[in-house]
């Protein structure tokens, strides 16, 4: 298989495709896990939570 | 500050400092004839007058090993400082293009002066003077914060601030000088280029080192953004600055691409520009100070991570739509419409996510005006993403390209997005920062508000005007199938709206003056007394070596 | 899959390397075609390389920003191509590194501004464009006539351009001085040589009006004077599609 221009086109248009949509749904599957949602919930209040301005140690 | 620097640290900032010179000094021997000699004189100041300052703290006693039980926020303030100075200059060089636009004998004949120079002080001050500084301020305040664990050393967060403004300092002073690769925002030349990465090394380190100490096991969703904006922006900013120089003592070089591929290169870099530095950087932003001062978690922490990984997946597709019906293959120029569009999606569930946040706090909206700008901020990410998709449509762009419309869109990003999320997380620190219970004044605040959101109006809405009118213009035939408009008459049309945009320009200006004004007397009145002491002390005594692991 | 997902932020290298793959792949599968390029760029056996007083102008033309308002890069959109001439094809900036297509025409765009006006026309318009043109905007550029051009290291500006690839011979490069003052210098004896080496059609003329003095002035207009001409391929593909 040689890499003119047209290969490289031709894969360039499929490919991408694929990609995306496997993409996406790997994306959506990671963020409505459910084993994931109590780690997502404790990381959203973990900013608003009043304790002190320091590094723990 | 330089008390806070350990002895190694401090010997090591002079070695650096002395190479520092040493480069500068160097420049200016193999570059004398040339304009390099002129920044190689300028790098040598720099490192001096950084010297200066570390010579004058180096006899200070050691720091107290107790600061291990604090996070590191020196380089932040001075981050902030920075970034509003950046951001007032900038701005005015802004009001001052713009009036060339109107009343172009403002040159006064002198070469520094004109609109082709001045241009890029403008752009380039605001986007990595105002909008760089601001994020490497916040990014070490979020990352220490969303970690729980103190930046790993004292000197590599100077390097990067430090290093970065001197980037900063040799691009702007050579603009005036005439020293540019003409590459929109990316116009500094070979040597500001590689000075440039390694900096971002360094800055990429920092948040590595830090996340490898972390105390927090998640790694929170704002940091995702500050990663993709530091490491994509070094993919970005490495590929497009290929370039070959003269000589070594030349200023002067050759883009390594010629043509199609550079004109691709250019603007993959040029809209990712836009994609990782003003807008994974600031959402960053927004999804730690939004949340953070309304009091309420993110409204939805699974769009978060879903919208993250869509703009980091899209927008690398999307920068071909500046170049529909010019020379590039079509097939690319489709590409590059149809991913504009799809991201349109992870903008909207990021602007929506920041919208909702606030629902249900809307009392805290109406009293508090830096979280005014945040929620105005938000609003104007999604107007600007809409249009910009809607720009990047083939047959909407035939009209909008090369017109003030694109400018017009620009700034409904830059004055509407990034200044105002900018502003309003700026606010929010400043207190956190030095310690005080609020802002010099609120009402200052308010203020900067309505100044700030009728200078973006009013600028938008006249680029918008005139934008439209030209391109219609410039397309509208007569009975007799001929061009109805010469380009001049186009450009007689244009002016009260250029008039028009400097008046916001100057709007938006005085807003970003009486924010410096603001802050500058927030942190120059004194702080509290019973809190300015326990800023510094140890509430408690601390467990024996406690602090020697947390170093490690 | 969704233990590596969950290890993913767990592990800040992991993040990292996530981030550039997904990132990289988009700007790879845009780009990497145009480099194997036979149909991206058509063939123009005409193509001259700029002359070094040619290549001079232009890098002032960068210096002073013009490309901020100047596109150099005509649409393929019919009220443009009546407006400025044939759309640009992406042979003709072959040459140009960088580019400079533009972005934004607050001034008209002129990718086939050269031959279109004279030389006086040029010189008299860039020191003050309100002389000829009231309503223009753009800055009087009245320095380039007082700023003798530097010429003296044109050679290795050349030699840069061949190391990016462009095709400047040996015999160029050790002339660039002497070919940049022939080409402003039409009586002088370094004339000739311009046109040997570049062709004849290569415009020597006194581009300021003034012999001798060799000013930034001549080399702007000699850069303009060449825009669109370095290759008849635009007319030619133009008239083909006529016909």
């Amino acid at each position: 298989m040689s890499f003119d221009h047209d290969t490289v086109t031709a894969f360039a248009k499929s490919f991408g495709l694929f990609y995306l949509v496997a993409m996406s749904i790997g994306v959506v599957i990671y963020a409505f896990w459910p084993a994931n949602r109590k780690q997502f919930d404790r990381a959203a209040k973990s900013i608003v939570s009043d304790d002190e301005d320091r590094p723990w140690l | 500050m330089v008390a806070q620097l350990t002895a190694l640290e401090r010997t090591y900032a002079a070695i650096i400092l002395v190479v520092v010179i040493c480069v500068g000094v160097a420049m200016a021997v193999v570059g004398r004839g040339d304009l390099l000699a002129v920044h190689g004189w300028i790098v040598a100041a720099y490192g001096m007058a950084v010297m200066v300052v570390l010579l004058r703290g180096i006899d200070a006693s050691e720091p107290w090993e107790e600061r291990f039980r604090e996070y590191y926020d020196d380089p932040t303030r001075v981050g902030i400082i920075l970034s509003l100075i950046w951001g007032v200059i900038a701005m005015a060089v802004g009001v001052w293009v713009a009036a060339l636009l109107a009343w172009p004998d403002l040159t006064f004949d002198a070469a520094w002066a004109s609109f082709g120079r001045l241009r890029p002080v403008h752009t380039s001050g605001v986007i990595f003077g105002f909008g760089g500084n601001a994020l490497i301020a916040t990014s070490f305040h979020v990352l220490q914060r969303t970690t729980r664990a103190r930046l790993p050393d004292q000197l590599s967060p100077w390097f990067v601030l430090l290093g970065y403004n001197l980037f900063c300092v040799m691009a702007a002073t050579g603009y005036f000088m005439g020293m540019t690769q003409s590459k929109e925002y990316a116009e500094p030349e070979w040597y500001a280029d590689l000075w440039l990465v390694v900096v971002w090394v360094v800055y990429f380190l920092i948040y590595i080192r830090t996340l490898a100490r972390r105390r927090e096991p998640h790694i929170y969703v704002a940091n995702w953004y500050y990663m993709a904006f530091i490491l994509v922006v070094a993919i970005l900013h490495i590929v497009n600055n290929l370039a070959v120089p003269v000589s070594i003592g030349h200023a002067k070089s050759y883009a390594l691409f010629s043509g199609v591929q550079d004109a691709m290169t250019q603007w993959w870099y040029g809209h990712n520009a836009v994609a990782f530095f003003l807008t994974a950087g600031f959402l960053g932003m927004l999804y730690y100070y939004l949340p953070k001062r309304a009091g309420r978690p993110i409204y939805s922490y699974r769009m978060s991570i879903i919208s993250f990984w869509g703009i980091t997946f899209m927008y690398m597709w999307a920068g071909s739509h500046h170049l529909h019906y010019t020379a590039l293959p079509h097939w690319v120029q489709t590409l590059g419409m149809v991913f504009s569009l799809v991201l349109l999606v992870p903008s909207w569930a990021s602007a929506g996510n920041a919208l909702l946040t606030l629902n249900g706090a809307w009392h805290k909206v109406r009293d508090d005006a830096v979280l005014r700008f945040m929620m105005l901020a938000a609003i104007f990410y999604g107007i600007a993403t809409f249009e910009g998709s809607f720009m990047a449509i083939r047959a909407v762009n035939s009209l909008s390209h090369y017109t003030d419309w694109t400018v017009g869109h620009v700034h409904a990003g830059a004055l509407g997005w990034v200044a105002m999320i900018t502003f309003g997380s700026l606010y929010a620190l400043v207190p956190w920062m030095w310690k005080r219970p609020a802002l010099y004044s609120a009402k200052l605040v308010e203020v900067h508000f309505w100044l700030a959101l009728s200078g973006t109006v009013v600028y938008v809405f006249s680029m918008w005007n005139s934008g439209i009118i030209q391109g219609l213009m410039w397309r509208t035939y007569d009975q007799n199938g001929t061009l109805a408009y010469s380009f001049l008459d186009t450009l007689v049309a244009m002016h009260p709206y250029y008039i028009a945009r400097t008046f916001g320009g100057l709007l938006f200006l005085a807003g970003a003056v009486v924010a410096f004004y603001n802050v500058w007397m927030t942190i120059s009145r004194p702080a509290p007394i019973d809190e300015g002491a326990a800023a510094d002390l140890p509430v408690e005594p601390p467990a024996p070596r406690a602090w020697a692991q947390a170093g490690e | 899959m969704f233990n590596f997902h969950y290890r993913l932020e767990r592990n800040a290298m992991g993040l990292v390397l996530a981030i550039i793959v997904v990132a990289s792949i988009g700007g790879l599968i845009e780009i990497a075609p145009l480099f194997t390029i036979d149909e991206t760029v058509e063939d123009a056996p005409d193509m001259r390389v700029y002359t070094p007083l040619e290549l001079a102008g232009r890098n002032i033309y960068i210096r002073e920003g013009c490309y901020a308002c100047h596109s150099q890069m005509i649409r393929t959109l019919r009220d443009e191509v009546e407006r400025y001439g044939p759309y640009s094809l992406a042979v003709e900036s072959k040459y140009d590194h960088p580019m400079l297509w533009g972005s934004k025409r607050t001034g008209p765009d002129i990718a086939r501004l050269g031959g279109k006006y004279s030389n006086e026309w040029h010189v008299a318009h860039l020191y003050n464009p309100r002389d000829l043109v009231p309503e223009s905007k753009m800055p009087a550029y009245r320095w380039l006539l007082r700023n003798s051009l530097e010429i003296d290291d044109l050679g290795e500006h050349l030699a840069a351009m061949r190391a990016v690839g462009v095709p400047y011979t040996d015999e160029m490069i050790e002339n660039a001085t002497a070919d940049a003052y022939g080409q402003a210098n039409p009586d002088s004896g370094q004339a000739a040589g311009v046109a040997e080496r570049y062709g004849d059609a290569t415009n020597v003329s006194l581009f300021d009006g003034k012999p001798e003095t060799l000013t930034e002035m001549d080399a702007v207009v000699a850069y303009l004077q060449i825009l669109g001409r370095l290759t008849d391929a635009a007319r030619q593909a133009e008239q083909a599609k006529v016909e």
